[in-house]
């Protein structure tokens, strides 16, 4: 209950470096969320609509890339942009921007993956009706769209969970410095290993509210589309 | 008219269409019967254009609208689901008059996703039969009504047809459907045309052991 009440002071307390860290947190997130959401949903209905040479291929990519552990992408992406690596002309390690990258390779095949197997089930008869009214291209997209709104944004609360929750790789290519890469969990990491349990607590609190939030959100939408 | 020819439609091998000759004349309701799996979904779904034919052609012109086997509720009340066939425009009071005619209308306000089986059936029908066409195409729009909703929906492709002079193509396990509604019925057998002609002959064809199952249980 202390940590409870030390994280509702810490956060009141409008502590500078808590909301530049919640800062960072969200805005790293939100970007991770909308650039593997801008990939992964278009792909996802490709991928559950069409056949073409080479798709199973791409499936097992994907659900490859499902697994691929948080810190092997962390490692990935920093051998990449290390100064050294192919991409280290950018100068991007230890920056927002390359958490990002490093968060889109874990989020997108998960984007992909449950769109694609969202459309192969459930968007396919949506599709056969609206053509078989004989219904435009586009008002079929729009009718698509709008039977699945409640799955899409459950898919982009899904994926801002993730993104929000991961530490292994952007502890790797963000390597958590104060005011510029730290987030929400490097930080608790940090706070752990200094012994700083208390405070370490009631930033997984602040998380954890967030996190609520979010789903709640994501249960207010599925909520909203079984209703009709 | 509706001309199909050599058309072939396979998966991983096995055939599941092969008709060498089908015509269909303007305004004539074709019933397509045939045991589960002998290729009326695939025959219809390659007509509608929804699905493409390995090799063959089909030639129709003009609209084609298609019902699923499956019918599928879209969001909202059931006013709402007619309206995305008229653009969301009813100036002639159409969403009414046709909801009236089901049997719907009690029902108008209600949420789509909450209908029981053969009335979403009937309102698939309705979302169809709102739109003049040239050719309708129906796959099993009977198969969750019962005597009553089938004999609605009989009714309402009969003077849908009168009115548009459409031709009609309907995949059926119902005898009561092909007697009552069809000018000719075909018979298909693992994809390809068994039997051919006026439904009364063909479902009381004594040489056929398939006619025979098809209107055993059947009593007028
Ligand atoms: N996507 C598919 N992949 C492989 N086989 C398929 C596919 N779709 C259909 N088939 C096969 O093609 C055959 C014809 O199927 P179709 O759906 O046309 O039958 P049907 O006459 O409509 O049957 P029913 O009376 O059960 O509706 C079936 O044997 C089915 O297993
Ligand atoms: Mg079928």
């Amino acid at each position: 209950m202390d940590s409870f009440k030390q994280a509702f002071d810490l956060l009141f307390s409008f502590d500078r470096e808590l909301l530049r860290i919640i800062g960072v947190t969200l805005r790293m997130s939100f970007f991770s969320t909308a650039v593997s959401c801008i990939i992964g949903l278009p792909l996802g209905t490709l991928l559950g609509t069409h056949s073409f040479r080479g798709k199973a291929f791409v499936k097992k990519l994907i659900n490859t890339l499902m697994g691929l552990p948080p810190v092997v992408a962390g490692l990935i992406v920093y051998f990449l942009f290390t100064h050294y690596g192919p991409l280290g002309k950018l100068n991007m390690l230890f920056t927002v921007r390359v958490m990002v990258v490093a968060q889109c390779l874990l989020i997108t095949p998960v984007v992909t993956a449950l769109t694609s197997s969202f459309v192969e089930e459930r968007a396919r008869p949506v599709i056969d009706t609206a053509k078989g009214m004989g219904l435009s291209g586009r008002k079929t997209l729009f009718l698509t769209l709008s039977e699945s709104r409640g799955m899409l944004s459950s898919v982009v609360l899904n994926a801002f969970g993730r993104s929000i929750a991961e530490v292994g790789a952007v502890s790797i290519v963000g390597g958590n410095i104060q005011w510029k890469t730290r987030v929400m969990t490097t930080a608790i990491m940090l706070e752990t290993n200094k012994g700083n349990f208390s405070f370490a607590l009631a930033l997984g609190i602040i998380l954890l509210i967030i996190a609520f939030a979010v789903n709640a959100a994501a249960s207010f939408t599925v909520k909203e589309k079984s209703d009709g | 008219m509706v001309k199909i020819e050599n058309l072939v439609k396979e998966y991983s091998g096995r055939r599941v269409i092969d008709i060498k000759n089908l015509n269909v004349n303007d305004g004539e309701i074709l019933a397509v019967a045939g045991a589960n799996g002998s290729g009326k979904t695939t025959l219809l779904r390659i007509t509608s254009g929804l699905m493409k034919a390995d090799s063959g052609f089909v030639e129709a012109q003009g609209k084609i609208l298609f019902m699923p086997q499956q019918s599928y509720a879209f969001r909202g009340s059931l006013k709402d689901n007619l309206l995305i066939g008229l653009n969301g425009k009813d100036k002639k009071g159409e969403v009414e008059e046709i909801l009236e005619s089901m049997e719907l209308k009690h029902l108008s306000d209600k949420k789509a996703v909450s209908l029981s089986g053969g009335e979403l059936q009937r309102l698939a029908l309705c979302r169809l039969l709102i739109r003049p066409c040239s050719l309708l195409l129906l796959d099993e729009p009977t198969s969750s009504c019962d005597a009553r909703g089938t004999e609605l929906v009989v009714d309402a492709v009969k003077k849908y047809v009168e009115k548009h002079g459409c031709t009609v193509i309907m995949a059926t396990h119902s005898p009561i459907v092909a007697a009552k509604c069809a000018d000719r019925m075909i018979i298909l057998n693992d994809g390809g045309i068994e039997a051919d002609g006026e439904p009364g002959e063909v479902m009381n064809d004594p040489s056929s052991e398939w006619a025979k199952s098809f209107i055993k249980d059947w009593r007028t």
